[in-house]
Protein backbone atom coordinates (compact mmCIF):
# COMPACT_ATOMS: atom_id res chain seq x y z
CA UNK A 1 0.00 0.00 0.00
CA UNK A 2 0.98 3.33 -0.99
CA UNK A 3 1.68 6.17 1.92
CA UNK A 4 -1.09 8.86 1.20
CA UNK A 5 -0.48 12.29 1.72
CA UNK A 6 -3.37 12.51 3.53
CA UNK A 7 -2.82 9.93 6.18
CA UNK A 8 -4.51 7.37 7.13
CA UNK A 9 -8.58 6.15 6.96
CA UNK A 10 -8.84 6.78 10.60
CA UNK A 11 -7.62 10.39 10.23
CA UNK A 12 -9.49 10.94 7.20
CA UNK A 13 -12.84 9.84 9.20
CA UNK A 14 -12.11 11.85 12.28
CA UNK A 15 -11.91 14.92 9.51
CA UNK A 16 -15.56 14.12 8.52
CA UNK A 17 -16.95 14.13 12.07
CA UNK A 18 -17.08 10.48 11.86
CA UNK A 19 -17.24 9.74 15.51
CA UNK A 20 -15.49 6.39 16.98
CA UNK A 21 -18.85 4.66 17.87
CA UNK A 22 -20.13 5.24 14.20
CA UNK A 23 -16.77 3.77 13.17
CA UNK A 24 -16.89 0.78 15.19
CA UNK A 25 -20.24 0.09 14.37
CA UNK A 26 -19.44 0.36 10.67
CA UNK A 27 -16.57 -1.96 11.76
CA UNK A 28 -19.25 -4.58 13.03
CA UNK A 29 -21.28 -4.29 9.95
CA UNK A 30 -18.48 -4.58 7.48
CA UNK A 31 -17.53 -7.74 9.61
CA UNK A 32 -21.08 -9.22 9.29
CA UNK A 33 -21.07 -8.73 5.65
CA UNK A 34 -17.88 -10.64 5.76
CA UNK A 35 -19.10 -13.43 7.71
CA UNK A 36 -16.27 -12.31 10.38
CA UNK A 37 -16.94 -13.75 14.27
CA UNK A 38 -17.30 -10.67 16.10
CA UNK A 39 -14.05 -11.18 17.60
CA UNK A 40 -12.71 -10.15 14.35
CA UNK A 41 -14.47 -6.61 14.44
CA UNK A 42 -10.96 -5.02 16.34
CA UNK A 43 -8.95 -6.52 13.99
CA UNK A 44 -11.13 -5.17 11.44
CA UNK A 45 -10.97 -1.85 13.36
CA UNK A 46 -7.12 -1.71 13.94
CA UNK A 47 -6.61 -2.35 10.43
CA UNK A 48 -8.82 0.70 8.85
CA UNK A 49 -7.21 2.67 11.67
CA UNK A 50 -3.82 2.25 10.60
CA UNK A 51 -4.50 1.75 7.11
CA UNK A 52 -3.50 4.21 4.57
CA UNK A 53 -6.09 5.58 1.97
CA UNK A 54 -5.93 3.37 -0.70
CA UNK A 55 -5.99 5.00 -4.19
CA UNK A 56 -8.71 4.05 -6.88
CA UNK A 57 -9.34 3.98 -10.82
CA UNK A 58 -12.80 3.27 -11.84
CA UNK A 59 -12.16 2.40 -15.68
CA UNK A 60 -15.67 2.23 -17.70
CA UNK A 61 -15.76 0.71 -20.97
CA UNK A 62 -19.08 -1.06 -22.85
CA UNK A 63 -21.19 0.01 -19.56
CA UNK A 64 -24.68 1.66 -19.15
CA UNK A 65 -23.50 3.28 -15.60
CA UNK A 66 -25.55 0.97 -13.72
CA UNK A 67 -22.80 0.18 -11.86
CA UNK A 68 -21.89 3.82 -11.12
CA UNK A 69 -25.38 4.00 -10.19
CA UNK A 70 -25.20 1.49 -7.31
CA UNK A 71 -21.26 3.10 -6.29
CA UNK A 72 -23.80 6.26 -5.33
CA UNK A 73 -25.70 4.62 -3.46
CA UNK A 74 -23.15 3.39 -0.96
CA UNK A 75 -24.34 4.13 2.69
CA UNK A 76 -21.64 2.16 4.25
CA UNK A 77 -19.88 4.62 4.42
CA UNK A 78 -22.29 7.26 2.85
CA UNK A 79 -21.33 8.70 -0.74
CA UNK A 80 -19.07 11.11 0.23
CA UNK A 81 -16.93 9.37 3.00
CA UNK A 82 -16.26 6.17 0.37
CA UNK A 83 -15.64 8.68 -2.39
CA UNK A 84 -12.91 11.24 -1.08
CA UNK A 85 -11.73 9.83 2.63
CA UNK A 86 -12.39 5.72 2.56
CA UNK A 87 -10.97 5.40 -0.77
CA UNK A 88 -8.95 7.97 -2.61
CA UNK A 89 -10.54 7.92 -5.63
CA UNK A 90 -8.96 8.93 -8.26
CA UNK A 91 -9.92 8.39 -11.21
CA UNK A 92 -13.69 7.48 -12.33
CA UNK A 93 -14.95 9.90 -15.65
CA UNK A 94 -18.78 9.84 -14.33
CA UNK A 95 -18.14 11.55 -11.08
CA UNK A 96 -14.52 13.42 -11.27
CA UNK A 97 -13.89 16.71 -11.88
CA UNK A 98 -11.22 17.86 -14.68
CA UNK A 99 -12.34 16.55 -17.90
CA UNK A 100 -10.19 16.07 -21.33
CA UNK A 101 -5.86 15.58 -20.94
CA UNK A 102 -6.49 16.49 -17.27
CA UNK A 103 -8.37 13.44 -16.53
CA UNK A 104 -6.01 11.45 -18.34
CA UNK A 105 -3.10 12.84 -16.49
CA UNK A 106 -4.62 12.01 -13.35
CA UNK A 107 -4.76 8.44 -14.35
CA UNK A 108 -1.32 8.86 -15.52
CA UNK A 109 -0.34 9.57 -12.12
CA UNK A 110 -1.63 7.31 -10.33
CA UNK A 111 -0.61 4.40 -12.75
CA UNK A 112 3.17 5.59 -12.33
CA UNK A 113 2.66 5.61 -8.46
CA UNK A 114 1.48 1.94 -8.63
CA UNK A 115 -0.25 -0.07 -5.36
CA UNK A 116 -3.40 1.58 -6.38
CA UNK A 117 -6.96 -0.63 -6.62
CA UNK A 118 -8.56 -0.87 -10.01
CA UNK A 119 -12.17 -1.55 -10.98
CA UNK A 120 -13.60 -2.19 -14.36
CA UNK A 121 -17.20 -1.50 -15.31
CA UNK A 122 -18.60 -2.56 -18.55
CA UNK A 123 -16.68 -5.28 -21.52
CA UNK A 124 -14.14 -4.84 -23.45
CA UNK A 125 -14.36 -4.64 -27.32
CA UNK A 126 -11.78 -6.61 -28.93
CA UNK A 127 -13.56 -6.60 -32.57
CA UNK A 128 -11.65 -4.05 -35.37
CA UNK A 129 -8.84 -3.76 -33.32
CA UNK A 130 -10.96 -2.50 -30.11
CA UNK A 131 -12.13 0.76 -31.70
CA UNK A 132 -15.72 0.82 -30.22
CA UNK A 133 -14.70 2.04 -27.01
CA UNK A 134 -11.74 4.88 -27.13
CA UNK A 135 -11.24 7.10 -24.27
CA UNK A 136 -8.87 9.98 -24.91
CA UNK A 137 -7.86 8.50 -28.08
CA UNK A 138 -6.85 5.02 -26.63
CA UNK A 139 -8.85 2.01 -26.86
CA UNK A 140 -10.25 0.05 -23.97
CA UNK A 141 -7.95 -2.91 -24.17
CA UNK A 142 -4.78 -0.63 -24.18
CA UNK A 143 -6.08 1.22 -21.28
CA UNK A 144 -7.30 -2.28 -19.19
CA UNK A 145 -3.64 -3.48 -20.22
CA UNK A 146 -1.42 -0.60 -19.09
CA UNK A 147 -3.52 0.43 -15.87
CA UNK A 148 -3.27 -3.69 -14.92
CA UNK A 149 0.11 -3.86 -15.13
CA UNK A 150 0.97 -1.83 -12.28
CA UNK A 151 -2.21 -2.30 -10.17
CA UNK A 152 -2.50 -4.22 -6.72
CA UNK A 153 -5.61 -6.70 -7.72
CA UNK A 154 -8.39 -5.56 -9.90
CA UNK A 155 -12.08 -5.88 -9.39
CA UNK A 156 -14.81 -6.58 -11.87
CA UNK A 157 -17.98 -5.32 -11.32
CA UNK A 158 -21.26 -5.78 -13.00
CA UNK A 159 -21.92 -8.50 -15.45
CA UNK A 160 -20.48 -6.81 -18.09
CA UNK A 161 -16.87 -6.53 -16.69
CA UNK A 162 -17.06 -10.01 -15.45
CA UNK A 163 -18.29 -12.17 -18.16
CA UNK A 164 -19.08 -9.97 -21.19
CA UNK A 165 -21.94 -8.63 -20.04
CA UNK A 166 -25.21 -8.75 -22.75
CA UNK A 167 -22.96 -6.65 -25.20
CA UNK A 168 -20.82 -10.12 -26.03
CA UNK A 169 -24.35 -11.92 -26.45
CA UNK A 170 -24.30 -13.44 -29.99
CA UNK A 171 -23.51 -12.14 -32.95
CA UNK A 172 -21.43 -10.18 -30.18
CA UNK A 173 -20.81 -7.45 -32.63
CA UNK A 174 -17.95 -5.64 -31.53
CA UNK A 175 -16.67 -8.96 -29.52
CA UNK A 176 -17.15 -7.86 -26.11
CA UNK A 177 -15.01 -8.95 -23.22
CA UNK A 178 -15.05 -9.75 -20.09
CA UNK A 179 -11.69 -8.97 -17.24
CA UNK A 180 -10.68 -12.42 -17.11
CA UNK A 181 -10.37 -12.61 -20.79
CA UNK A 182 -8.32 -9.64 -21.21
CA UNK A 183 -6.14 -9.59 -18.24
CA UNK A 184 -4.46 -12.48 -16.34
CA UNK A 185 -1.43 -12.28 -14.01
CA UNK A 186 -2.96 -9.65 -11.53
CA UNK A 187 -5.78 -10.37 -8.91
CA UNK A 188 -9.03 -10.69 -10.15
CA UNK A 189 -12.36 -10.35 -8.11
CA UNK A 190 -15.30 -10.76 -9.85
CA UNK A 191 -18.55 -8.64 -8.44
CA UNK A 192 -21.33 -10.31 -10.61
CA UNK A 193 -24.83 -8.77 -10.66
CA UNK A 194 -26.70 -5.95 -13.14
CA UNK A 195 -25.37 -4.25 -11.13
CA UNK A 196 -23.22 -5.40 -8.21
CA UNK A 197 -24.13 -4.54 -4.85
CA UNK A 198 -21.85 -1.55 -3.43
CA UNK A 199 -22.09 -3.04 0.14
CA UNK A 200 -20.02 -6.35 -1.33
CA UNK A 201 -17.38 -3.95 -2.57
CA UNK A 202 -16.66 -2.10 0.50
CA UNK A 203 -16.68 -5.40 2.18
CA UNK A 204 -14.10 -6.63 -0.73
CA UNK A 205 -12.13 -3.13 0.39
CA UNK A 206 -12.47 -3.78 4.11
CA UNK A 207 -11.22 -7.41 3.82
CA UNK A 208 -8.42 -6.23 1.75
CA UNK A 209 -7.92 -3.56 3.65
CA UNK A 210 -7.53 -6.03 7.36
CA UNK A 211 -5.88 -9.25 5.80
CA UNK A 212 -3.95 -7.84 2.34
CA UNK A 213 -5.57 -10.41 0.26
CA UNK A 214 -8.36 -10.46 -1.54
CA UNK A 215 -11.73 -13.01 0.17
CA UNK A 216 -12.24 -16.43 -0.58
CA UNK A 217 -13.95 -16.69 -4.16
CA UNK A 218 -15.83 -19.13 -6.23
CA UNK A 219 -15.06 -20.90 -9.29
CA UNK A 220 -15.93 -17.91 -11.27
CA UNK A 221 -13.80 -15.32 -9.10
CA UNK A 222 -16.63 -14.06 -6.86
CA UNK A 223 -16.19 -13.65 -3.38
CA UNK A 224 -17.92 -16.55 -1.17
CA UNK A 225 -18.92 -14.22 1.74
CA UNK A 226 -21.64 -12.51 -0.99
CA UNK A 227 -22.10 -15.39 -3.78
CA UNK A 228 -21.54 -18.30 -1.84
CA UNK A 229 -25.22 -18.82 -0.99
CA UNK A 230 -28.04 -19.05 -2.89
CA UNK A 231 -31.19 -16.55 -2.67
CA UNK A 232 -32.90 -19.23 -2.16
CA UNK A 233 -31.47 -20.04 0.82
CA UNK A 234 -31.85 -17.17 2.68
CA UNK A 235 -35.12 -15.86 0.93
CA UNK A 236 -37.44 -14.66 3.48
CA UNK A 237 -40.73 -16.27 1.59
CA UNK A 238 -38.84 -19.97 1.92
CA UNK A 239 -40.89 -20.87 3.74
CA UNK A 240 -44.01 -20.24 2.10
CA UNK A 241 -42.07 -22.31 -0.90
CA UNK A 242 -41.69 -25.01 1.75
CA UNK A 243 -44.99 -25.14 2.60
CA UNK A 244 -46.25 -25.35 -0.44
CA UNK A 245 -48.05 -21.87 -0.92
CA UNK A 246 -47.18 -20.20 -4.62
CA UNK A 247 -48.13 -17.29 -5.98
CA UNK A 248 -49.95 -18.42 -9.48
CA UNK A 249 -50.96 -15.11 -10.96
CA UNK A 250 -49.97 -11.55 -10.78
CA UNK A 251 -52.35 -10.05 -8.02
CA UNK A 252 -53.68 -13.46 -6.68
CA UNK A 253 -53.99 -13.86 -2.79
CA UNK A 254 -51.14 -15.69 -2.79
CA UNK A 255 -49.27 -12.73 -4.30
CA UNK A 256 -50.78 -9.87 -2.26
CA UNK A 257 -49.82 -12.26 1.14
CA UNK A 258 -46.30 -12.41 -0.12
CA UNK A 259 -46.12 -15.62 -0.73
CA UNK A 260 -43.03 -17.78 -2.85
CA UNK A 261 -42.83 -16.66 -6.29
CA UNK A 262 -41.26 -19.68 -7.91
CA UNK A 263 -43.73 -20.33 -10.02
CA UNK A 264 -43.82 -16.89 -11.49
CA UNK A 265 -40.42 -18.05 -12.47
CA UNK A 266 -38.12 -16.86 -9.55
CA UNK A 267 -34.45 -17.08 -10.10
CA UNK A 268 -33.47 -17.57 -6.40
CA UNK A 269 -33.13 -21.29 -6.84
CA UNK A 270 -30.20 -21.18 -9.00
CA UNK A 271 -28.77 -17.92 -8.12
CA UNK A 272 -25.99 -17.08 -6.17
CA UNK A 273 -25.62 -13.89 -4.04
CA UNK A 274 -26.99 -12.20 -1.09
CA UNK A 275 -29.37 -10.07 -1.77
CA UNK A 276 -32.06 -11.49 0.76
CA UNK A 277 -29.76 -10.40 3.93
CA UNK A 278 -27.93 -6.98 2.73
CA UNK A 279 -30.76 -6.05 0.35
CA UNK A 280 -30.59 -2.93 -1.89
CA UNK A 281 -30.95 1.07 -1.40
CA UNK A 282 -29.51 1.36 2.02
CA UNK A 283 -31.34 -1.95 3.00
CA UNK A 284 -34.53 -0.66 2.06
CA UNK A 285 -35.87 -3.65 -0.08
CA UNK A 286 -34.87 -6.34 -2.72
CA UNK A 287 -36.54 -6.95 -5.68
CA UNK A 288 -38.33 -10.44 -4.46
CA UNK A 289 -39.35 -7.84 -1.53
CA UNK A 290 -41.15 -6.09 -4.27
CA UNK A 291 -43.16 -9.08 -4.95
CA UNK A 292 -41.29 -10.24 -8.31
CA UNK A 293 -39.40 -12.97 -8.53
CA UNK A 294 -35.35 -13.00 -8.86
CA UNK A 295 -34.02 -12.85 -12.46
CA UNK A 296 -30.40 -14.22 -11.22
CA UNK A 297 -28.49 -11.69 -12.60
CA UNK A 298 -25.38 -12.58 -10.87
CA UNK A 299 -25.38 -15.46 -13.30
CA UNK A 300 -23.43 -15.97 -16.23
CA UNK A 301 -25.64 -14.92 -19.10
CA UNK A 302 -28.44 -14.20 -17.01
CA UNK A 303 -31.23 -12.72 -19.77
CA UNK A 304 -30.96 -16.15 -21.53
CA UNK A 305 -33.16 -17.96 -18.79
CA UNK A 306 -36.85 -17.04 -20.14
CA UNK A 307 -37.85 -14.44 -17.14
CA UNK A 308 -40.91 -15.75 -16.32
CA UNK A 309 -40.49 -19.68 -16.61
CA UNK A 310 -39.87 -22.03 -13.80
CA UNK A 311 -36.25 -22.83 -13.77
CA UNK A 312 -37.18 -26.28 -14.57
CA UNK A 313 -36.18 -27.81 -11.11
CA UNK A 314 -39.04 -30.01 -10.27
CA UNK A 315 -43.00 -29.21 -9.53
CA UNK A 316 -43.57 -29.04 -5.72
CA UNK A 317 -46.43 -31.35 -5.08
CA UNK A 318 -47.56 -29.49 -1.60
CA UNK A 319 -48.30 -32.15 1.02
CA UNK A 320 -52.25 -33.32 1.83
CA UNK A 321 -51.83 -32.84 5.14
CA UNK A 322 -51.78 -28.69 5.39
CA UNK A 323 -55.24 -27.31 7.33
CA UNK A 324 -57.87 -26.22 5.51
CA UNK A 325 -57.32 -22.43 5.52
CA UNK A 326 -58.96 -20.83 2.94
CA UNK A 327 -62.73 -22.42 3.10
CA UNK A 328 -64.31 -24.23 6.08
CA UNK A 329 -64.19 -23.69 9.78
CA UNK A 330 -61.45 -26.23 11.85
CA UNK A 331 -61.35 -25.77 15.01
CA UNK A 332 -58.54 -24.01 16.99
CA UNK A 333 -56.98 -27.36 18.87
CA UNK A 334 -57.64 -29.11 15.13
CA UNK A 335 -55.71 -27.12 13.38
CA UNK A 336 -52.85 -27.26 16.01
CA UNK A 337 -53.28 -30.93 15.99
CA UNK A 338 -53.07 -31.41 11.69
CA UNK A 339 -50.71 -28.00 12.26
CA UNK A 340 -47.79 -30.03 14.00
CA UNK A 341 -48.52 -32.93 11.55
CA UNK A 342 -48.08 -30.86 8.36
CA UNK A 343 -45.42 -28.73 9.85
CA UNK A 344 -43.15 -32.44 10.09
CA UNK A 345 -44.38 -33.19 6.33
CA UNK A 346 -43.52 -29.65 5.40
CA UNK A 347 -40.25 -29.83 6.90
CA UNK A 348 -39.18 -33.52 5.26
CA UNK A 349 -40.66 -31.42 1.78
CA UNK A 350 -38.41 -29.24 2.23
CA UNK A 351 -35.35 -31.04 2.54
CA UNK A 352 -36.31 -33.12 -0.53
CA UNK A 353 -36.29 -30.25 -2.29
CA UNK A 354 -33.29 -28.56 -0.73
CA UNK A 355 -31.53 -31.75 -2.22
CA UNK A 356 -33.26 -32.21 -5.54
CA UNK A 357 -31.78 -28.89 -6.17
CA UNK A 358 -28.70 -29.04 -5.06
CA UNK A 359 -28.62 -32.05 -7.39
CA UNK A 360 -29.87 -30.73 -10.47
CA UNK A 361 -27.20 -27.81 -10.05
CA UNK A 362 -24.08 -29.32 -9.54
CA UNK B 1 -6.52 29.39 -35.73
CA UNK B 2 -6.48 26.65 -33.52
CA UNK B 3 -8.79 23.37 -32.87
CA UNK B 4 -8.76 21.51 -29.53
CA UNK B 5 -10.29 18.43 -28.63
CA UNK B 6 -11.71 17.28 -25.08
CA UNK B 7 -11.72 13.45 -24.98
CA UNK B 8 -13.45 12.35 -22.25
CA UNK B 9 -15.71 14.33 -21.44
CA UNK B 10 -16.67 13.93 -18.05
CA UNK B 11 -19.37 13.83 -15.77
CA UNK B 12 -22.14 12.12 -18.20
CA UNK B 13 -22.99 9.17 -18.50
CA UNK B 14 -21.01 7.21 -21.49
CA UNK B 15 -18.35 8.03 -23.81
CA UNK B 16 -18.26 11.27 -25.37
CA UNK B 17 -15.33 13.59 -27.47
CA UNK B 18 -16.06 17.02 -28.62
CA UNK B 19 -13.71 19.00 -31.18
CA UNK B 20 -14.05 22.52 -31.86
CA UNK B 21 -11.80 25.26 -34.26
CA UNK B 22 -11.03 28.45 -32.23
CA UNK B 23 -11.08 31.18 -34.50
CA UNK B 24 -10.04 34.97 -32.32
CA UNK B 25 -11.30 33.45 -29.39
CA UNK B 26 -14.24 32.26 -30.40
CA UNK B 27 -15.75 29.28 -31.29
CA UNK B 28 -16.69 29.04 -35.14
CA UNK B 29 -17.16 25.11 -35.30
CA UNK B 30 -17.39 22.07 -33.22
CA UNK B 31 -17.86 17.96 -33.79
CA UNK B 32 -19.34 15.74 -31.11
CA UNK B 33 -18.45 11.81 -30.91
CA UNK B 34 -19.88 9.31 -29.07
CA UNK B 35 -16.72 6.75 -28.55
CA UNK B 36 -18.76 3.67 -27.48
CA UNK B 37 -20.69 1.50 -29.58
CA UNK B 38 -22.41 -1.95 -28.51
CA UNK B 39 -24.92 -2.76 -30.64
CA UNK B 40 -27.70 -3.73 -28.62
CA UNK B 41 -29.85 -2.73 -32.36
CA UNK B 42 -28.50 -5.64 -33.54
CA UNK B 43 -28.09 -8.12 -30.88
CA UNK B 44 -32.27 -7.74 -30.21
CA UNK B 45 -33.22 -8.56 -33.92
CA UNK B 46 -34.93 -11.82 -33.78
CA UNK B 47 -35.53 -12.01 -29.96
CA UNK B 48 -38.18 -13.20 -28.24
CA UNK B 49 -39.49 -10.24 -26.75
CA UNK B 50 -40.32 -11.37 -23.65
CA UNK B 51 -36.95 -12.06 -22.13
CA UNK B 52 -35.89 -8.83 -24.19
CA UNK B 53 -36.70 -6.19 -21.72
CA UNK B 54 -33.98 -8.02 -19.98
CA UNK B 55 -31.20 -6.90 -22.16
CA UNK B 56 -32.94 -3.36 -23.37
CA UNK B 57 -33.60 -2.04 -19.75
CA UNK B 58 -29.94 -2.47 -19.34
CA UNK B 59 -29.03 0.04 -22.16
Amino acid sequence: MVDHPDGTLMDALVRKGVTRRDFLKFCSVMAGTLALPASMVPKVAHALETATRPPLVWLEFQDCAGCTESLLRANQPTVAELVLDVLSLNYHETIMAPSGAQAEKSLEDTVNAGGYLTVVEGSIPTGENGIYCCIGGRTAVDILQEVASNTAAIIAVGACATYGGWPSTPPNPTEAKGVHEIVSGVPIVSMSGCPYNVDNLTATVVHYLTFNKLPDMDDLGRPLFAYGRRIHDNCERRGHFDAGEFVREWGDEGHRNGWCLYQMGCKGPITFHNCPTIRWNQGTNWPVGGGHGCIGCSQPNFWENPAYETTGIFEVTPPQTFPPTEEGGISPAGAGAIGAAAGVAAGVAGAVAVRQITKESE
Amino acid sequence: MAKIAIDPITRIEGHLRIEAQIDGGQVTDAWSSSTMFRGLEIIMKGRDPRGSWLMAQRI
